[in-house]
């Protein structure tokens, strides 16, 4: 178990950090941002779907768990990026013939609930790894008055470094069925 | 004031802004070309087990594709008879009954009435066998492919699809164990017209290299393109954007699952799957279909297939301006499943809503239709002559054939389209013509 002091401290690591992603992104800092990500980092987002609950879970909260909603990894996510794919989106985003980025959007990130849980197993090869949940708000605003809001949770895996942390896997969990809002290609 | 030119010119090469906007011409669609047409639902794979169901979309209208106790596929129309709400919520599933929540009239997976509960509360004598969900009475399959039609005089769906067959084979005929769709299909909602989805499946190869510059611009995909794409009209409305490489061309270049190089970052084991298929082929299709390499393929009116993506797309009209797209992963049954796992890559990585390419398609589109409602325009019809009669019959190929940059794909489309919203109407509803 954390003393509390220790875990205040790191929530606030982890906010300072998150604070400062957000804002390399909303300034379009991409590359940048790349150096935040671990060599093997998994970037994910899975479909949403609707689904029948199990009869044989009814009434207890496994009936409506979210994990039912969730496209397991056997199906096409709608994203599963690794550094590569996220590498060249970044370029991408910063090139002239990139057309639904050029003019780039104007996005605001608002992080929130960060919520640490430094006693869960962050799976096997873990240094230290932390996993940790967080919400996102994100205002996308496209060309003149193409606005849309984005809401979901992150959940991550942090490994602490000497300062800050590297993003070891990140997984997006939208708000919706059919999508929509004009891209899923942003960085949440 | 002049009057307006044509929605669609007699040989198509000019389709008016209106096509796309105009909300009469967009309720003529639904009456007499979504209503009228044979539009894919489900594929068999879906639908495995007696109980399995999906929903889904006839043009706007929601219905149930579910296995019933039959062993059939059943399609009904998704509303209660009751009060009208929705029979099923989810997307896919396995039921035994479909249960109202508004009264609890309960469905069988063929669409019967089977029970209401209010009714022993009180002497009304209800006619149940009248009173089911509507059915879809037709529903037909091509290799796994589940169509079906509101219009219950429609021919088979083998003629609708005529040419369309061969080219669909070269991929749904492709694998020994066949294809299966894992999942429900991603959906998202675009604001732009549902044909321009449709229009882009169907064979605009042209834009690739320009609109997708970051990546396509001098690639080895464009190069192959230049030298080896064919636009394919099989039968008027349906296309098929293919390429067709010279005889004892290597298996690695033609072979499905090599775009781009893409094969090379594979494992060993995908790769040698994927060139196992390859070699089979000429014996199991014949030696044109070994020569094929697909791009994008189109069924009028808004089913399309991304060859080289493996993906199925259903372009769903919801308003002039709106349409939701649709799409399902599809996979070669038999490949082991580390296999299916890698090549969920040809997928997702650009295609999809977070897709590298789809990003600047799907933004295109939204703003053609921006395009399309300027008024001031209604007599500035869209030029579609690109290869205007240069399209020509093919000693190897069924259909007429251009190039890559011949936009007769879209010509034999409109004109189809034209027919068919010109057609006379026996109009489901009285005021259809008056709004
Ligand atoms: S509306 Fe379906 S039971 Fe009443
Ligand atoms: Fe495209």
């Amino acid at each position: 178990m954390m003393r509390s002091a220790d875990r205040s401290d790191l929530q606030q690591d982890i906010a300072r950090f998150y604070y400062r992603e957000a804002r390399l992104l909303d300034e379009r800092r991409f590359l940048t941002w790349l150096d935040l990500l671990a060599p093997e980092i998994v970037y994910r987002i899975p479909a949403r779907h609707n689904y029948v609950g199990e009869n044989s879970a009814r009434n207890t909260e496994q009936y409506h768990s979210l994990a039912h909603e969730l496209s397991p990894p056997e199906e096409a996510p709608i994203r599963r990026d690794n550094l590569a794919l996220l590498t060249v989106r970044a370029q991408r985003a910063l090139a002239p013939q990139a057309w639904s980025d050029n003019p780039p959007p104007r996005t605001r990130r608002m992080i929130s609930n960060i919520e640490p849980d430094p006693d869960a197993d962050p799976g096997a090869g873990s240094k230290g790894d932390l996993r940790v949940y967080s919400n996102f708000l994100l205002s996308f605003s496209h060309h003149s008055a193409d606005n849309h809001l984005y809401t979901g949770q992150r959940r991550d895996v942090l490994r602490p470094q000497e300062r800050g942390f590297l993003i070891v896997e990140r997984t997006i969990i939208l708000d919706w069925n059919v999508i929509t809002a004009p891209t899923l290609a942003l960085f949440f | 004031m002049k009057p307006l030119p044509p929605l669609v010119n007699q040989d198509a090469s000019f389709v008016s802004r209106r096509v796309f906007t105009d909300g009469d011409v967009y309720r003529r669609e639904q009456q007499r070309i979504f209503a009228r047409s044979w539009l894919y639902l489900a594929h068999e794979s879906e639908l495995k087990e007696k109980g399995d169901f999906v929903t889904g979309f006839l043009g706007e209208t929601p219905v149930i594709a579910a296995r019933g106790q039959d062993g059939a596929i059943h399609v009904s129309v998704n509303s209660c008879t009751h009060r009208g709400l929705p029979v099923c919520r989810a997307e896919r599933g396995h039921a035994a009954r479909f249960i109202c929540p508004y009264h609890n009239w309960t469905y069988a997976l063929d669409g019967r009435l089977l029970a209401v509960p209010q009714q022993a509360l009180t002497h009304t004598q209800i006619d149940k066998g009248a009173l089911g969900l509507r059915r879809v009475t037709r529903v037909e399959s091509y290799r796994g492919l589940v169509f079906a039609s509101l219009d219950d005089g429609i021919q088979p769906l083998d003629q609708y699809l005529g040419n369309m067959r061969f080219y669909l084979d070269n991929y749904f005929d492709r694998f020994p164990g066949g294809v299966q769709v894992i999942g429900p299909p991603h959906k998202w909602r675009i604001a732009a017209n549902w044909k321009l989805p449709v229009e882009n499946q169907l064979g605009d190869v042209g834009h690739g290299p320009f609109l997708h510059g970051f990546i396509m611009r001098n690639n080895s995909a464009t190069t192959e393109i230049n030298e080896f794409g064919l636009n394919v009209v099989p039968e008027p409305g349906h296309g098929a954007a293919i390429r067709l490489f010279p005889e004892g061309t290597d298996s690695e270049t033609v072979m499905w699952g090599s775009e781009n190089g893409s094969a090379r970052m594979f494992s060993a084991e995908t790769q040698a799957y994927l060139r196992e298929v390859q070699d089979q082929l000429a014996g199991r299709l014949g030696p044109v279909h070994a020569r094929i390499k697909g791009l994008t393929f189109g069924v009028y009116p808004n089913f399309s297939f991304l060859w080289a993506n493996s993906v199925i797309r259903v372009s769903h009209p919801r308003a002039p301006g709106q349409v939701d797209y649709w799409s399902w992963w599809v996979v070669p049954a038999d490949a082991p499943p580390a296999v299916k796992c890698e090549l969920q890559s040809l997928y997702n990585a650009s295609f999809g809503p977070a897709g590298l390419f789809e990003q600047d398609d799907s933004e295109a589109w939204s703003q053609q239709y921006l395009g399309s409602a300027i008024e001031q325009l209604d007599d500035q019809p869209y030029f579609y002559g690109l290869g205007l009669g240069e399209e020509q019959p093919h000693p190897l190929l069924p259909g007429k054939v251009g190039t890559s940059f011949n936009e007769h794909y879209a010509r034999a489309f409109y004109l189809r389209w034209k027919r068919d919203i010109e057609s006379a109407g026996d109009d489901a509803r009285p005021d259809g013509e008056a709004r």
